[in-house]
């Protein structure tokens, strides 16, 4: 497709992985800049946005970050159906969750978006001195799978920016008149980072007394 | 600070002197923005109005707190546990029991104040009967037989308590991490099906801030999941919640056409709002003490108030939903200082 000037792309983004692997965490560093030492425990899914311009576009990433105990994996499908992209993050220091996030690979690859991006996050990469998973084995796992890899931390900032823009250049450019599931060809000015913020407030104001 | 027995009046304390607040004021260009502590310690911030709300509330509590103290003086400390349908009107079908079961009905989805709420849930939900079955000692057993166990249960629950509503003055110390850990450890012991599930740790949490005592909290843990909330809500594959989720689907359709129709057309499953919801019975998503409205009834009338709640949210929302066709927008209404600065109509709680 023709590129405008302001070709503004919307693309639904999952995490998935092990509990603890640090997926919230990326999600916090990516679109707020922050990282807490003690991130509160993700029910459900929780739901953010942010925008990257790549090259002469604008990708507005619509993320939902999802709950990693092994008994939330039942609502998994409705987070990834008509995701665009996927992160499958595992915990370097924790070959078990190197195994989950095999684990999810597999499903994706069998239920998932066939034309889905997918990167591969061996997160805490500051952990070093605890390493469980070589960086090798991992790349050779993902290039047989023909994801892409990259080590991160959510701690250091270290490729976390670095990781969603590499998602960003591989989504599929060229939109035929129908687009895909879960992208939206939009026709408005990106919001800045201020919708990025969506799930944050705990408790908060409120009143039921209106009887 | 809210863990011993001896602590039991704190909400009497701060109820009977609930100052105006003067929240520290940060001015940020028109908007001035104000940080407080709601009445169960949990940091609120907001805008100025937001905290006139929040007075305007406190002062609903007080009102509350004295009807409550009117009945018990007219007719005696513990009338309410004189109603219950099982009790008064299956045996003895007093008038009297009557008109008291009615007046609690109506008085609960008012609010039990929060210095009762401990008193009152755990006799009307039926934990203090649960607990009557079993020795005096279960839970202190119970806890002491399992200490130093490792299962994959403990391990998550270690996991989660510094992720429970971190920076709570009391939750978040190590005081409150370990008797976090003792209920929800002693009940993965109790009930290995359920074992923990993420979403327990927040729910545990607050039963803990309301209930003063680990042990009551427990017992209302337990009669929670064993009796209250539908089967299967937290065990293996979360199949009950499943359940709920599509019974609120099908409420929704009916109770709101328009805005099912036009999720429906965007493709938005209600589900990704709502199983948060669902699974943490709101405690995550509204204000303490509206959590805590929503529980009064839940532990009185039964699970059906979750639905009626959820349906209260999506009714407050309706004008936005259906102007809005972006995703990210129809979460941002679900967003929590939005959701919890308007009133929620009690209209949603008649059937
Ligand atoms: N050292 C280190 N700790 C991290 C990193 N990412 C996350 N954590 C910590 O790991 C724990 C789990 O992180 P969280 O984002 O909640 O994991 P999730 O369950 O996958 O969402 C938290 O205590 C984080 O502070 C990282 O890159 N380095
Ligand atoms: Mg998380």
């Amino acid at each position: 497709m023709a590129t405008n000037g302001h070709n503004n792309l919307n693309a639904k983004l999952v995490l998935l992985g092990d509990m603890g692997a640090g997926k919230s965490s990326l999600v916090l560093r990516f679109v707020k800049g922050q990282f807490l030492e003690f991130q509160e425990s993700t029910i459900g899914a929780a739901f953010f946005s942010q925008t990257l311009a790549v090259n002469d576009a604008t990708v507005k990433f619509e993320i939902w970050d999802t709950a990693g105990q092994e008994r939330y994996h039942s609502l998994a499908p409705m987070y990834y159906r008509g995701a665009a992209a996927a992160i499958i993050v595992y915990d370097i220091t924790s070959a078990d969750s190197f195994t989950r996030a095999k684990k999810w690979v597999q499903e994706l690859q069998k239920q998932g978006n066939p034309n889905m991006v997918m990167a591969l996050a061996g997160n805490k990469a500051d952990l070093e001195e605890k390493r469980k998973v070589t960086a090798d084995e991992a790349r050779v796992y993902a290039d047989e799978n023909g994801l892409f890899f990259m080590e991160t931390s959510a701690k250091t900032a270290a490729n976390v920016n670095d990781i969603f823009h590499e998602i960003a250049k591989r989504l599929p450019r060229a939109q035929p008149t129908q687009n895909p599931a879960g992208m939206v060809l939009v026709d408005r000015p990106a919001e800045g980072a201020r919708a990025a913020s969506c799930s944050y407030g705990f408790q908060n104001l409120g009143t039921l007394y209106s009887v | 600070m809210f863990g011993t027995q001896s602590k039991r009046d704190l909400s009497l304390e701060i109820q009977s002197q609930i100052p105006i607040l003067r929240p520290s004021i940060h001015a940020r260009r028109a908007n001035i923005t104000v940080k407080f502590q709601d009445l169960y310690g949990f940091t609120v911030e907001g805008n100025v109005d937001d905290a006139n709300i929040l007075n305007e509330v406190r002062e609903k509590v007080r009102e509350q707190g004295r009807v409550w103290w009117a009945f018990e003086a007219s007719k005696g400390a513990n009338w309410y546990l004189q109603t219950h349908v099982t009790s008064a009107l299956k045996s003895s079908l007093k008038f009297s029991a009557l008109v008291n079961a009615i007046t609690l009905k109506k008085l609960i989805r008012k609010g039990i104040p929060p210095v009762l709420r401990p008193k009152v849930w755990f006799s009307l939900s039926g934990a203090a009967k649960k607990k009557s079955t079993v020795p005096d000692s279960y839970y202190n057993d119970l806890i002491i037989a399992v200490e130093g166990k490792l299962t994959p249960a403990t391990k998550q629950i270690d996991h989660d308590l510094p992720r429970t509503f971190p920076g709570h003055p009391w939750l978040d110390t190590p005081e409150g991490h370990a008797s976090l850990r003792r209920v929800l450890v002693g009940y993965s012991f109790r009930d290995s099906d359920v074992g923990y599930c993420q979403g327990l740790n927040y729910v545990a949490a607050l039963l803990l801030l309301v209930m003063k005592t680990e042990e009551d909290a427990f017992w209302m843990l337990a009669v929670l999941l064993e009796n209250v909330l539908v089967n299967d809500c937290y065990s293996s594959n979360l199949s009950g919640c499943h359940v709920e989720q599509r019974v609120f689907k099908d409420l929704l359709k009916k109770k709101c056409p328009r805005v099912h129709a036009h999720l429906e057309a965007l493709d938005f499953d209600v589900s990704l709002v709502a199983t948060e919801w669902f699974l943490c019975l709101f405690s995550k998503s509204l204000p303490s003490e509206t959590t805590l409205r929503v529980w009064d009834v839940l532990f009185y009338e039964g699970a059906k108030v979750l639905l009626n709640m959820a349906l209260a949210i999506f009714k407050v929302f309706v004008k936005q939903l259906i102007l809005t066709s972006q995703v990210d927008a129809i979460r941002t209404c679900f967003h929590t200082p939005q959701l919890s600065s308007k009133p929620i109509k009690m209209h949603a709680w008649g059937y």
